[in-house]
């Protein structure tokens, strides 16, 4: 097993005890599917507020003093953060995939119609905005611990508004390039993909920088 | 490997404190105390070792592993015991195996539940749940487990009633007693150091004041008692630290000169006389 896999084992067993605070952060969002009846509001709730429990790993560190422990291991700080952000990545899909799983039963339930095409588009949404509030939320936890860096939890409900609220400003129907993205479920989760992975490598060099030139 | 710890020059400095210069080896197979004041910079050097900090100057050698380029290496064969436990309060003991137990790959379950057994720890119970002094055990169950070479404590008695820092020490002397394990020790508590170290490290306001043996430690100190009339400027020149009462001094000097204290009581100085002696500036109190 290499140091990276173990230190998301780590993580793991970190969070364990406060499983049940973290499922019911993945079960609040079907109230607002049920009042919107939107699978996209839905999903972009669940990301936020499991975004907002990212920050579980370091305060419970910080509250054990168990930054020792991870400065007595043999592994390298850099393994320590990639483990993180597999652990944190692994948290935001089983949220995506928890709610891609039940809000459109609900919806159908409801009464409203799901295609295929809501469904890829909202996958597509939700990732993208897992990533866009974490890659900020990490390093500024890194930097500033759970308390100081609590500031960041707040990026996620931040993010969210911005982004309803210049989803409703870009003019997407000038934009040829946008529409044929949006269009296209292949391109626009090949974009989803992309972009995310370019906001996670950058995220993660900063917070290794960061990690490295940290006094415990 | 004669020397499982190399520290040479190690320096570092924080806005209002200076580690200077701090130098020591610990040999294969033995205890060395790493002893000063509060404040004196041992937890500092600790954390030095450990690459928890980051040196201004100096090296470090653990175990033959440069402790920066190395540090994997280093610390794959080191066992740590702070003063408070580092594990997650809400952790079962099976889940702080679990949890520690893939980073070290001699890990030994079989001995991790002989050890708790002798420690009397149940793995059913959680972190939170043990005392202060069984946390401590926890710590150096799972050093033992991967069979860790080098052990370093950080004030690990501090906090703990007499049975326990007796069974800690006994602890410490058995780990060794194979000659293929060594222990650095900071304590400010001198009188485990009396019992249990080999070596001390004496370190006074940053700077190194002492490295060697214990016995040549102890035995380079006395303490001279006499009236305040046999007290000249001459002979308080000499004296490395004196306390003056009403009726009369007492001083720690250097065996070395003795002659000139003849006319006094001589007596043994013991650690904790040579650091609250030397550990004051100035070393004189009325």
């Amino acid at each position: 097993m290499n140091n990276i896999w173990k230190a998301v084992k780590l993580d793991f067993s970190l969070v364990k005890p406060y499983v049940k605070t973290i499922c019911f952060t993945m079960i609040l969002p079907v109230v607002f599917v049920v009042v919107n009846r939107s699978l996209l509001t839905g999903i972009s709730f669940a990301m936020c507020f499991t975004a907002m429990t990212t920050g579980y790993t370091f305060s419970i560190t910080e509250k054990n003093s168990m930054e020792r422990l991870y400065g007595i291991l043999p592994i390298r700080k850099s393994d320590m953060v990639i483990g993180r952000y597999i652990f944190i990545i692994i948290m935001g899909l089983t949220a995506l995939i928890f709610s891609l799983a039940v809000h459109p039963v609900i919806l159908t339930i409801l009464g409203e119609t799901i295609s295929k095409f809501d469904f890829i588009n909202a996958a597509a949404i939700g990732i993208f905005l897992f990533a866009l509030y974490t890659v900020f939320q990490l390093p500024g936890y890194y930097k500033l611990g759970s308390i100081k860096g609590r500031v960041f939890m707040y990026i996620p409900v931040a993010g969210f508004l911005i982004t309803l609220l210049l989803i409703t400003k870009i003019p997407v129907s000038e934009s040829r390039l946008l529409l044929t993205v949006i269009n296209s479920p292949v391109l626009l989760m090949l974009s989803a993909v992309i972009f995310v992975a370019a906001m996670y490598t950058v995220s993660i060099l900063v917070s290794i920088k960061i990690l490295k030139n940290k006094e415990m | 490997m004669n020397n499982y710890l190399e520290v040479r020059n190690l320096s570092k400095s924080f806005e209002g404190f200076r580690l200077h210069d701090i130098t020591f080896t610990l040999p294969k197979g033995y205890i060395m105390g790493l002893i000063g004041p509060n404040g004196s910079g041992k937890t500092t050097t600790i954390k030095l070792i450990l690459n928890m900090l980051k040196r201004t100057g100096g090296e470090v050698k653990v175990l033959g592993f440069d402790n920066i380029a190395d540090e994997q290496e280093a610390k794959r064969n080191s066992g740590v015991v702070f003063d408070s436990s580092y594990f997650s309060d809400e952790w079962k003991i099976s889940q702080v195996e679990k949890s520690v137990s893939a980073f070290y790959e001699n890990w030994d379950t079989q001995k991790f539940s002989e050890i708790l057994e002798k420690f009397h720890i149940q793995p059913s119970k959680k972190v939170k749940e043990l005392s202060k002094g069984m946390q401590m055990k926890l710590m150096l169950a799972c050093a033992f487990s991967y069979d860790a070479k080098l052990l370093i404590l950080d004030e690990p008695t501090s906090g703990l009633d007499p049975v326990s820092r007796d069974e800690l020490l006994h602890i410490l002397s058995e780990y060794i007693e194979d000659g293929g394990h060594s222990v650095l020790f900071s304590t400010h508590i001198t009188e485990d150091l009396e019992r249990a170290a080999d070596y001390i490290t004496y370190i006074s306001y940053g700077e190194l004041f002492f490295s060697g043996r214990k016995d040549e430690f102890v035995d380079s100190f006395r303490i001279v008692k006499g009236g305040c009339e046999e007290l000249s400027a001459e002979l308080r020149k000499k004296m490395t630290g004196i306390r003056i009462f009403s009726t009369g001094f007492e001083a720690l000097v250097k065996t070395g000169d003795l002659k000139q204290f003849a006319h006094l009581n001589v007596e043994p100085a013991s650690i904790d006389d040579i650091v609250v002696f030397t550990g004051r500036k100035g070393g004189q109190y009325e």
